[in-house]
């Protein structure tokens, strides 16, 4: 199992969350972030008072995905919330030990 | 232990009773009958497990008693309540008498899967009050002996709870009142949640019982004993017979159906209720939102009877909330009298007229007072009467709109709305009346949204975080917020209308209701834009906010500033209203970001010239009121900003149309008003130079504060300025004379005539300086890539007199003109964009840092 956390833009979430149910991931956890990468903030000048905007409003996406899902999923990120300039976000993938369901104790790729 | 016969006995009894109290409730749907065979039934248990371990040899035990408290003493024992119990004893000394036994009785019980809350205290114990267990000094007052030593319970009950509660009221009182409240805060002190808790939320079970505890006790710190008990529960019981049968079936269901102490009114337990028609006995078939909406009568029923007795009972009240209240009595006016915050009528008849009604309304919404009990009474006595002719029109809209201002306006709606006040003037809320609207986010039913969006505008006021106070700077700012807070009122009626898109019934539904009130056109206009594009700034959201093409489509479609502001704050107190959660500081960010992207676009953008042949909806408006003929319209229209289509109505754009045509007449065209907020003078004249720069100058001469002007022309040379401004010397308003005498001068002065240096002088003359209270900087700012043609400058400084006929005169000496003209005033701060251009042309690099040179000099020069 790996988890999958992926930032992306906030207008991106609508067809990343198509692209994923499209391919059968069936639970995600979406967060409401903040921050910078290379992209660095930029400042807004209103009325006269410069507004700066250092850490940039951006979606996170997190899901832990059955192994056999893990590329299909990174490829539907991938297309869905690419723009090609600077802001489209990262994907980080990271190894998950166990999952367990708490309704009734299910484990490993069962729970997901 | 007890003989294993027994246990097996109590558990079948248990089973077969329970199983058939279910059945006979499933059949006849009667939960007080379940609540009382229920309570038998455990009582029944109790008491052969205590003769077969206490009291084995038939006597009753001495210094030692079993008694219930809480629910199970009122002899309301629902399906999976606890049982509460309390284990009394005389001293310590029988306390560790009948240890063992006890331990032996609760541990049976337990087996016996029944859920018990015990407690054990001495005699003493239960005479000291806890002030942080209120709630077990509360639960002896619906103590009733089980078994036991008769003399100790009476020692208990008729004299330590008598003298506990006398010498205690007040403490009592005030801890109740406070557990309370804290409750209702827990559920966002309102009874009005689309899944609510049925014992917990606001006019819950919980509540009822608050009320009667209430009577209770202050009746036995007057009596200084037990009042007879018809005498306190009957009143609240008789009043609120009907819900209190309902909230019982409803509870008793919702344990049946969740096996379990759960009173949730889920979405899924409301179909099944609603299928049932638990608790309304034979009605016709129900929806489930229509048994939500029975389910909220009854709480609202419960939930005033528990305000109006926390109100009225002043011990319930903290000393210094007691102060704040009698200080207000202070209040009273010649209708009203106000005692402890409440109000009160001075002539009981008086509600015959229904101005006084409405008057009360806006007295309760602009002091934060609320209603007495007699005073509900009355308006109740007086609804039959007023629904034969209830007040419409404009004269309705302006005591609403007075109203929807007051900074408590959202308790005044709810107060009208709980009195049926509210829909009896306006109808069409009947539709969102208690109406549920499943949704995952939504936390409230959809009259209760819209009275927290009101009421999270109003509370910008008192904005304490960065970003409320942003937003309440915005609404500071706006010219017409009653407008705003119509808009909020009525945004989401549509979602009473099945079927369809709830925005267009929203609107069909505005209409209607804008016609009672006979709202005026151009106020009707901008309601109506902001109920069809309530959801346009959320949807921006989900675009890429920081894309110029999102930016752009957005702000063209808000239009002008004005517009964009008012949608800016509709959006942030729609979203504060979903749930308490819902808008986050990144949330609000975002919406803030879409604002300022937009305003700036706005400014930036307003020189996209109008081309009178372009079909568009304002145009073709035009065309049919025009009763000129096609090519002057054209030659009027042609080359205007597309911003002044915007800022004017078709009717004032005809206004100008008119006052053009004159001008062969008469070279300057002058037009004077007054509106709500200021005067508008309105110009219409030939170009010049330093034309904008004298007007603004005229009315600095004559005192005048401008707060925000337009300047736009046409291809054909034509100008139309509009400036708003106060008159802070009053001179208009209490002088009719002078408007014909300020008009006059403004065309002497344009017309070369009379002196505009010397008026200047003598008006300053005449003036001290002011010490202004907030020291805004001179910022001037150059763009020259937003407009094609123009070079945009926006100066912002420190408002003061005259402040823009210098710029405007500095702007003009260097050899600009001023193509179009934005004027705005946020407190002391003046905000002005120019659109400049010389020669023809935009302006080149060093004419610009003349220009700014020239300005910098002109604003130091004090």
């Amino acid at each position: 199992m790996m988890k999958l956390e992926a930032i992306i833009q906030n207008s991106k979430l609508d067809a990343v969350k198509t692209a994923l149910h499209e391919i059968g991931v069936e639970g995600m956890t979406v967060i409401e972030v903040r921050g910078h990468g290379r992209q660095k903030g930029h400042t807004e000048v209103y009325r006269g008072r410069e507004y700066s905007v250092d850490l940039i409003p951006k979606t996170k996406i997190e899901m832990v995905l059955a192994d056999a899902l893990v590329e299909k999923a990174v490829q539907a990120v991938l297309g869905a919330a690419r723009t090609g300039k600077i802001g489209d976000g990262k994907i980080f993938l990271s190894r998950v030990d166990e999952a367990i369901r708490i309704r009734n104790d299910e484990r490993g790729e069962g729970a997901l | 232990m007890a003989a294993s016969s027994l246990l097996s006995e109590l558990r079948g009894s248990l089973s077969d009773e329970s199983a058939r109290i279910q059945r006979q409730f499933e059949a006849t749907g009667e939960g007080c009958a379940a609540v009382a065979q229920r309570t038998r039934l455990i009582e029944d248990i109790l008491l052969k497990l205590w003769r077969e371990i206490i009291s084995p040899d038939s006597s009753e035990p001495v210094n030692f008693a079993l008694v219930a408290t809480g629910g199970f003493g009122r002899g309301w024992l629902f399906p999976h309540s606890d049982i509460d119990l309390l284990f009394l004893y005389a001293d310590r000394e029988a306390e560790q008498t009948f240890k063992d036994p006890v331990r032996r009785f609760s541990q049976e019980l337990w087996d016996l899967r029944l859920k018990l809350s015990p407690t054990s205290r001495t005699l003493a114990e239960c005479d000291r009050y806890d002030t942080n267990n209120t709630e077990f000094t509360i639960s002896l007052l619906d103590c009733r002996q089980l078994a036991g030593d008769r003399d100790l319970f009476r020692k208990l009950h008729d004299r330590v709870i008598p003298k506990l509660v006398v010498r205690e009221s007040k403490a009592l009182l005030q801890g109740l009142a406070e557990v309370t409240r804290e409750r209702h805060a827990k559920h966002g002190m309102t009874l009005y949640h689309l899944e609510p808790n049925l014992k917990e939320a606001p006019g819950g079970l919980r509540d009822y019982n608050v009320a009667c505890w209430l009577a209770l006790i202050s009746a036995m710190d007057k009596l200084r004993d037990w009042p007879d008990s018809s005498s306190i529960r009957a009143p609240v019981r008789k009043q609120l017979e009907a819900a209190l049968d309902f909230l019982i079936s409803a509870r008793c269901f919702l344990h049946f159906r969740h096996g379990r102490d759960d009173n949730s009114l889920s979405w899924e337990a409301q179909d099944e209720a609603a299928a049932r028609k638990i608790g309304t006995g034979d009605a016709a078939e129900l929806s489930a939102a229509d048994w939500m909406r029975i389910y909220f009568g009854h709480a609202r029923a419960v939930q005033r009877t528990v305000m109006q007795l926390l109100e009225e009972i002043p011990e319930a009240w903290s000393a210094l909330y007691r102060q704040v209240q009698s200080w207000r009595s202070r209040l009273s006016t010649a209708d009203f009298s106000v005692v402890d915050g409440l109000i009160f009528l001075q002539q009981p008849s008086a509600l015959q007229d229904p101005e006084v009604l409405l008057r009360m309304f806006h007295f309760m919404a602009h002091h934060g007072l609320k209603l007495s009990a007699t005073t509900e009474y009355r308006i109740e006595q007086a609804l039959p009467a007023l629904a034969a002719t209830p007040p419409r029109g404009a004269e309705l809209w302006l005591y609403l709109q007075e109203t929807l201002l007051q900074p408590h306006a959202a308790d005044a709606l709810r107060a009208m709305h709980s009195l049926r006040l509210l829909t009896l003037l306006l109808p069409e809320l009947k539709l969102i009346d208690s109406l549920v609207v499943r949704d995952f986010y939504h936390r409230f039913t959809v009259d209760e949204h819209s009275f927290l969006a009101i009421e999270s505008l109003h509370r910008l006021k008192q904005a304490q975080s960065e970003w409320d106070k942003r937003y309440g700077g915005l609404l500071s700012e706006l010219e017409e917020p009653e407008l705003l807070y119509l808009a909020l009122l009525l945004h989401d009626t549509g979602k009473g209308v099945p079927n369809g898109s709830h925005v267009e019934a929203s609107l069909d539904i505005a209409n209607r209701a804008m016609d009672r009130l006979d709202v005026d056109p151009k106020e009707r206009e901008e309601v109506l834009f902001l109920i069809a594009n309530h959801l346009e700034m959320s949807a921006a959201l989900r675009r890429d906010i920081f894309d110029p093409e999102t930016v752009k489509a957005f702000a063209e479609k808000m239009g002008t500033p004005e517009r964009l502001k008012m949608l800016c704050l509709l959006t942030y107190a729609d979203i504060k209203a979903v749930n308490p959660e819902a808008l986050t500081p990144w949330k609000a960010e975002n919406v803030w970001q879409v604002y300022i992207a937009a305003e700036n676009y706005l400014n930036r953008s307003a020189d996209q010239r109008v081309h009178a042949d372009v079909n568009d909806e304002k145009l073709a408006r035009l065309r049919s009121l025009a009763p000129v003929a096609k090519n002057k319209f054209k030659a009027f229209l042609e080359g205007f900003p597309q911003r002044y289509l915007l800022v004017h109505t078709a009717e004032e754009i005809m206004r100008h149309m008119q006052l053009a045509e004159e001008l062969g007449n008469d070279p300057v065209m002058v037009d004077l008003k007054r509106g709500r907020h200021w005067y508008e003078l309105t110009l219409v004249t030939r170009d010049r130079p330093f034309l904008f720069a004298t007007l603004a100058g005229v009315l600095a001469a004559w005192g005048m504060n401008i707060v925000k002007a337009n300047a736009f022309s046409n291809e054909a040379g034509t100008v139309v300025d509009t400036l708003y401004f106060t008159d802070r010397f009053r001179t208009l308003e209490l002088n009719l004379s002078e408007w014909a005498r300020f008009r006059n001068s403004v065309t002497s002065v344009l017309l070369g005539e009379a002196d505009l240096e010397k008026m200047l002088r003598d008006r300053q003359r005449s003036e001290k300086g002011a010490i202004a209270k907030v020291k805004v900087e001179t910022k001037i700012e150059f763009d020259d890539s937003s407009s094609a043609t123009s070079t945009l400058v926006q100066v912002i400084a420190q408002d003061r007199p005259r402040l823009l006929h210098r710029i405007a005169s500095c702007l003009s000496d260097q050899a600009c003109n001023i193509e179009i003209a934005l004027i705005d005033t946020e407190g002391q701060m003046a905000i002005d964009t120019f659109y400049l251009t010389s020669g023809g042309k935009k302006l080149t690099t060093e004419h610009c840092r003349r220009v700014e040179k020239a300005l910098v000099e002109e604003l130091q020069g004090e």
